[in-house]
Order: structure tokens, then C-alpha cells, then sequence
């Protein structure tokens, strides 16, 4: 029977690795990681999950090590964060390359020297030409529950491609909500022992990874992968709410979109502000609904797509910068940007910068931001395409 | 049977394939045909150093690599894979050479000494960056010529065995070609001991060190018997010599080598002076712990 306990976003993303039986982690404090680390090393040590803890020197290793046990295999998983994820990436391009289903646990932190320890998406977003898989999620629950699933979606022969559960620190790290533990039996069920079809480092049975091929050729094979993650995701998210009863919509989550003018777009921790926050609007009269980005990479495009055929104005709520880039817009407006142009009728695009080096975002920017996307669906123009919403006079 | 029938036969009992992608007169295939002597089929190759790995596809091994920055630690993964499945009678050697574990890797190395991973770290060491040209390393000895040294290194050669020796680990050991028993012996004795064990083996490179590719034996019996690189274990922390051939002058060795031709009366004679005072500081505390 699975049972609910109150934790904190980093127990819940240990017990989902434990759940998933990992074999090996190899990981390095970082803070708003840390206490993710410490239960699984409490876990282990207890004897509730058989697995070998390497205490590695640095993050560098940690991945490195988890890319030798995932090769010889085991299921390794670890986890970093801001600095952490840039000390190792370097071997970050490896899983992906090397087609290793491992899973690490990107606890956001904004990155120095214009950071601090709380989040924004600069780490992760950093990654996203790497060929990890990125899944953002909202809360400890969704953590757990995507680490099952990240291992479902690794693990697939038609993917081997790693992923990488990305949660906020602090907001979701070391906030405690009631969390549904599932019962290992079903998780079982769900989740089979780790076997991978192109790796044996077992001398008795070896089997060479395959080289040849030209190196474009590789990198096509992982593009290829990455589209057939959008449909793999999905199939894993909708088996998983059978078993489970937790559905995160696959690729995207839409709320309140059906007859909307107007749409927000966030990712991570502050879309149930923003929910909220469609409610008031709603309420208003107002057209506004509400998309989470679950996953950025794969990019939903055709979702999104689907979306901006029906609406007149979208403003995507990027939590991270990206200096010099086209029209001074964050990452995840510039993709978003890309995928709406082949539509015959675009709706005006939108641009807000919050939450950097992890200020709250907190109610008045969010219903300033989807003033203002309102009015533009109402008017057809931006007044001003980006906003960086806390240097910004609200409106009231 | 015809000569390459024999070759054949012969191969089939071998973990090394003939062939290789190195240099003419390479230390590294004669140094690998010892180690592997020492082992068994029963090994996982883990390795990623450029000179180094330029023998790996000749070696009939699982193999795993990622880069040279990464020594030590994607091993202790396989190890650590092995183990939780039940499969440490699986050697794993974790080759590299001397600017991954002196240099790139050296915290690598150092941690995996310290959680005493259940591998065989192999150093070949080459004294320089050869891969690319032949740049100074942290094992580059004093004097020597490099493309990044062209004056001579001023500074001495960071003694890696020693350093480990520190870590308190089961078994290290000093090897060279010049001495093939030797260094098949410490592979066999290292494969047998369970934790963290080092091999250190110096491979001479006629490329960068500039010698006849005739002498590439011969260079190496000079180095060890001039006692430039003196063969010794350390088990458990007692430390024994394992070759004490009678000393010859450390000119002997230097003058093969282009990498030395500049250097002065004055520095071969301050070479011989710290050759002279090593030797006697390691013979004395032969037979005893080192672990201080």
C-alpha cells in the first residue's frame, strides 16, 4: 500500500531513487542538494537500499563514475546543482553519447558570480544542447515520480538517453508536502531491472560498444532518440498514472487553455502561483490560461504549436538569462519563438525575466505579467516584448 | 605451419593482438605485453590517456574509456557496478599515464586511493604530454628538454609512488621493461590483493625523449640502474626494493637522451647528487613502514 509522509523535495527525490533500486550513486554535496545525497547515504547505510555509495572528490567524478557503473550494468544515479553542474560538463556530454541511461537530479541554484544559493534555471538550461533529457518539476511529488519515470524513459531501447529531473532549491528542495510514497511492489511492476542491449563489460559475455559510423551520424542518432523521447514520454506518464494515479500531462500541461486568449507560460515551482493566479483572471472574465513546460528538452513544439494556432498572445516567464541573445529574449522564449514561426497567424510573443538568483516571484508579478499579456491579446500589440519584471514599475 | 600460422597460434593464448597505432619502438606494447601477462581473461580495461590508450584496441578486454581528465573514477563506477552484483572476482585495470594521474587527475587518483577502490590504477609514465608533442607534466624529471620546457625543467619530478605510498593503500609497486619477471610479478601480486592497488611504470618514449629506437630497452635498464628510477613495493606500507643492481653513473642514462644533450657538467653533477641521496634515503628505510 503506498503511504503518505511529510518531506522535503530532496527526501522525496532519495526515495524515488530508491525506489527505482538504484545500484551505484556516486554524488558530492552541494548545497540545496545536499540533503538529497545524505538520506540516500542513510538509506544505504540502513540497509533499506542495497546499493554502493561512492563519496567521490568532486562532481567531475561523480558523473564519471556514474558513467562507468551505468556501462558496466548497474543503475547509477546521482545529483548536483549551479556549480556542481558546471564543474562536471565536461563528462555531461558523455551519457548522452556514450547512450547511458543514467539519471541525475538537477536541484536548480543560480549560478555565480550574479547568484546565490537559491534558484533559477540557469544550470540546467546551460545543458540543453547536451542530449540529456530535462524534465522540470513542480513539487517533491512530482520529483519522486519523475525519477521513476526518468528511468522508465532512460532505460527505453527505443531512447537510451539520459535524464535529468530538474527541481528548484529551496522551493521545492526543502519545502515539506505530503508526499505518496508508491509501494515498491508496483514500482516493480513498473520499472524492470536495468539491462542494457548495446553494453556488456562482463568478461565472460562482453559486448563492445559499437564505434564506426561517421560523427554526424552519432549525433543524428541522438536528435532521433530525443524525438521519439516526445512520444516515449508520454506513453511513460499515461502508464504511469494507471499505476500510479498521478498524470503530468506528458510533454506539457495545460490549464485552463480550451478557450483561451491569452496564455501564460512557466516552468518549475511558480506555476501553481500562476494558477492561482488564472483563477483571479478567470474569474475576471478574462481568457487567460496556463502552460507548464514539463519537459524543455525534448522541446514540445508541436504542443506548443497547437497552442499558438488558437491564441493571441503568449508570454513565456523565463526564470534565467541568456546575454546577447535574439531580441534580448531568456531560452525559453527564444525556443518558444522559433517553434510558433511556421504558423500562418502568430500570436504576439512576450517576454518576462523573475525570479533570478532566486527571489520570490510572488502574486503582484505574476498578475502585473498577465495584465500584460492580456491586454496584448487585446490589442494585438506588445507595448513592451521584455520585461525584467523586478526592475519594473507593477501595475497595480 | 607457415610463419604467420604460428603468429597466430600464438596470439590465441595472448590478451594482446600484434599490431599498434604507436610510435616506432614505443615503450607502451612492451609494457603491455608484461602487465597482461600478469593478468587474466577475467579483466575490465578502463582508460582514457591518449599514449596510453593508443595500445587499448590491440588488447583483447571489455574496454570503457572516457577522457584522461577523468583517471580513477569511472573505474571505481565499474568496480563499484561489480560489486553490487557480485562480481569482484572481476579485475579492473584502470590505465592512464602520467599527466592524467600526476596532473589532470591527481584528485582523482588521490580520492580513489583514500576510499581504497577495488582497482589496479596503472600509470604509464612517459614524462611528458607525448600525445601532443611532448609538453612538460608534473613527472617530467629536472632537466629535461619539452616543447613547453625548451630551457630545461627547473623543478624535480613529483614522486607519485611516494605520495600514494601516504594514502595508506594495500600495495604499490615501482616497474619497468628492463625487468620483465619484475613487473609481471607486482601485476600478479596487485590482481591478488583486494582494494586499492598502484603500478607506476616508467615507458620510455624514444619519440619525445629523443633516443635510438634501438635502445628503448636499454634506456630503461640505464634508468633503473643508474637508480634515476629505482624498483621497489610498498605492501601494507613496508616498503622493499625489489632490483638493487650495482650503480651506474646517472650520466650513462642522461647522455642517450636529446631531451638532456644541454644540460651543464654542473647539473648532470647535481642530478647524480640527489640520485645518490634518494638511493640512500630509500635503502635505509628498506624493510620498514613508510606510513608516516
Amino acid at each position: 500500500m503506498p503511504v503518505t509522509r511529510m518531506m522535503e523535495g530532496n527526501e522525496a527525490a532519495a526515495y524515488g531513487a530508491k525506489l527505482a533500486r538504484v545500484e551505484v550513486v556516486a554524488a558530492y554535496p552541494i548545497t540545496p542538494q545536499t540533503e538529497l545525497i545524505s538520506s540516500l547515504a542513510e538509506m544505504i547505510a540502513r540497509g533499506e537500499l542495497k546499493a554502493e555509495y561512492i563519496k567521490v572528490e568532486g562532481e567531475h567524478s561523480a558523473l564519471a563514475a556514474v558513467c562507468g557503473a551505468s556501462a558496466a550494468g548497474a543503475r547509477a544515479f546521482t545529483a548536483s546543482s549551479s556549480q556542481g553542474i558546471l564543474f562536471m560538463e565536461e563528462i555531461i556530454w558523455m551519457p548522452p553519447g556514450m547512450r547511458l541511461p543514467v539519471v541525475m537530479c538537477i536541484v536548480n541554484r543560480s549560478v555565480a558570480p550574479l547568484g546565490t544559493l537559491r534558484p533559477d534555471h540557469n544550470d540546467s538550461l546551460l545543458q540543453r544542447d547536451t542530449g540529456w533529457i530535462q524534465i522540470y518539476c513542480e513539487d517533491g511529488q512530482e520529483v519522486l515520480d519523475t525519477i521513476l519515470q526518468g528511468y522508465k524513459i532512460a532505460e527505453d531501447k527505443r531512447i537510451y538517453l539520459p535524464v535529468a529531473p530538474c527541481y528548484e532549491g529551496y522551493v521545492v528542495s526543502a519545502t515539506a508536502t505530503p508526499i505518496e510514497i508508491p509501494d515498491q511492489s508496483d514500482v516493480d511492476a513498473f520499472l524492470p531491472p536495468y539491462k542494457h542491449e548495446l553494453y556488456s563489460l562482463d568478461p565472460a559475455a562482453p559486448k563492445p560498444r559499437r564505434r564506426g559510423g561517421s560523427i554526424a551520424q552519432g549525433r543524428y542518432d541522438i536528435c532521433q532518440a530525443m524525438e521519439r523521447a516526445k512520444g516515449v514520454i508520454e506513453e511513460v506518464d499515461k502508464e504511469y498514472s494507471k499505476r500510479f494515479g498521478r498524470y503530468y500531462d506528458g510533454m506539457i500541461e495545460k490549464y485552463r487553455c480550451e478557450d483561451a486568449d491569452a496564455i501564460i507560460v512557466t516552468m518549475g515551482s511558480i506555476t501553481g502561483t500562476a494558477r492561482d493566479i488564472v483563477d483571479e483572471f478567470r474569474e475576471n472574465g478574462k481568457k487567460v490560461g496556463l502552460v507548464k513546460l514539463r519537459v524543455f528538452r525534448p522541446f514540445p513544439t508541436e504542443e506548443l504549436q497547437e497552442i499558438g494556432k488558437k491564441v493571441r498572445a503568449i508570454g513565456f516567464i523565463d526564470r534565467n538569462t541568456s546575454y546577447g541573445a535574439v531580441a534580448g529574449n531568456g531560452i525559453g522564449c527564444v525556443e518558444l519563438g522559433r517553434a510558433l514561426y511556421p504558423l500562418k497567424e502568430r500570436p504576439v510573443l512576450l517576454n518576462y525575466f523573475v525570479g533570478l538568483g532566486g527571489t520570490d516571484v510572488t502574486m503582484p508579478q505574476l498578475r502585473h505579467i498577465t495584465k500584460r499579456v492580456v491586454k496584448a491579446a487585446e490589442t494585438g500589440k506588445a507595448e513592451k516584448e521584455v520585461e525584467w519584471v523586478e526592475l519594473e514599475k507593477l501595475e497595480e | 605451419m607457415s610463419l604467420n600460422q604460428k603468429f597466430d597460434e600464438y596470439y590465441k593464448t595472448k590478451l594482446v593482438r600484434p599490431g599498434n597505432g604507436c610510435c616506432p619502438a614505443c615503450g607502451g606494447p612492451i609494457a603491455w605485453r608484461m602487465i597482461l601477462e600478469g593478468l587474466d581473461k577475467n579483466t575490465v580495461l578502463y582508460g582514457g590517456a591518449p599514449c596510453a590508450s593508443c595500445n587499448m584496441s590491440t588488447i583483447n578486454l571489455p574496454q570503457f574509456g572516457l577522457h584522461f581528465s577523468s583517471v580513477g573514477d569511472g573505474a571505481a563506477g565499474i568496480a563499484a557496478a561489480f560489486k553490487v552484483k557480485g562480481r569482484e572476482d572481476i579485475t579492473v585495470l584502470c590505465s592512464s599515464g602520467d599527466g592524467g594521474v600526476g596532473d589532470i587527475s591527481f584528485g582523482k587518483v588521490s580520492a580513489c586511493a583514500e576510499r581504497n577502490d577495488n582497482i589496479i590504477l596503472l600509470c604509464l609514465d612517459n614524462e611528458a604530454y607525448m600525445n601532443t608533442g611532448g609538453q612538460k607534466s608534473g613527472l617530467t624529471p629536472y632537466g629535461a628538454w619539452t616543447t613547453t620546457t625548451p630551457e630545461g625543467k627547473k623543478t624535480k619530478k613529483k614522486m607519485i609512488p611516494m605520495i600514494l605510498a601516504q594514502h595508506r593503500i594495500p600495495y604499490l609497486a615501482t616497474m619497468s621493461i628492463a625487468y620483465p619477471q619484475d613487473t609481471i610479478n607486482k601485476v600478479r601480486k596487485a590482481k591478488g590483493i583486494k582494494g586499492f592497488k598502484y603500478l607506476h611504470l616508467v615507458m620510455p618514449c624514444p619519440t619525445g625523449w629523443r633516443f635510438q629506437e634501438s635502445k628503448t630497452v636499454e634506456v630503461s635498464r640505464l634508468m633503473v640502474n643508474s637508480w634515476t628510477w629505482p624498483l621497489y613495493e610498498v605492501e601494507n606500507g613496508v616498503l622493499k626494493i625489489t632490483m638493487k643492481p650495482k650503480q651506474i653513473p646517472v650520466d650513462d642514462y642522461l647522455k642517450l637522451q636529446g631531451r638532456f644533450r644541454n644540460l651543464a657538467k654542473q647539473e648532470i653533477a647535481e642530478i647524480q647528487s640527489f640520485v645518490d641521496e634518494e638511493r640512500n634515503r630509500l635503502v635505509e628505510v628498506e624493510g620498514k613502514n613508510i606510513w608516516i
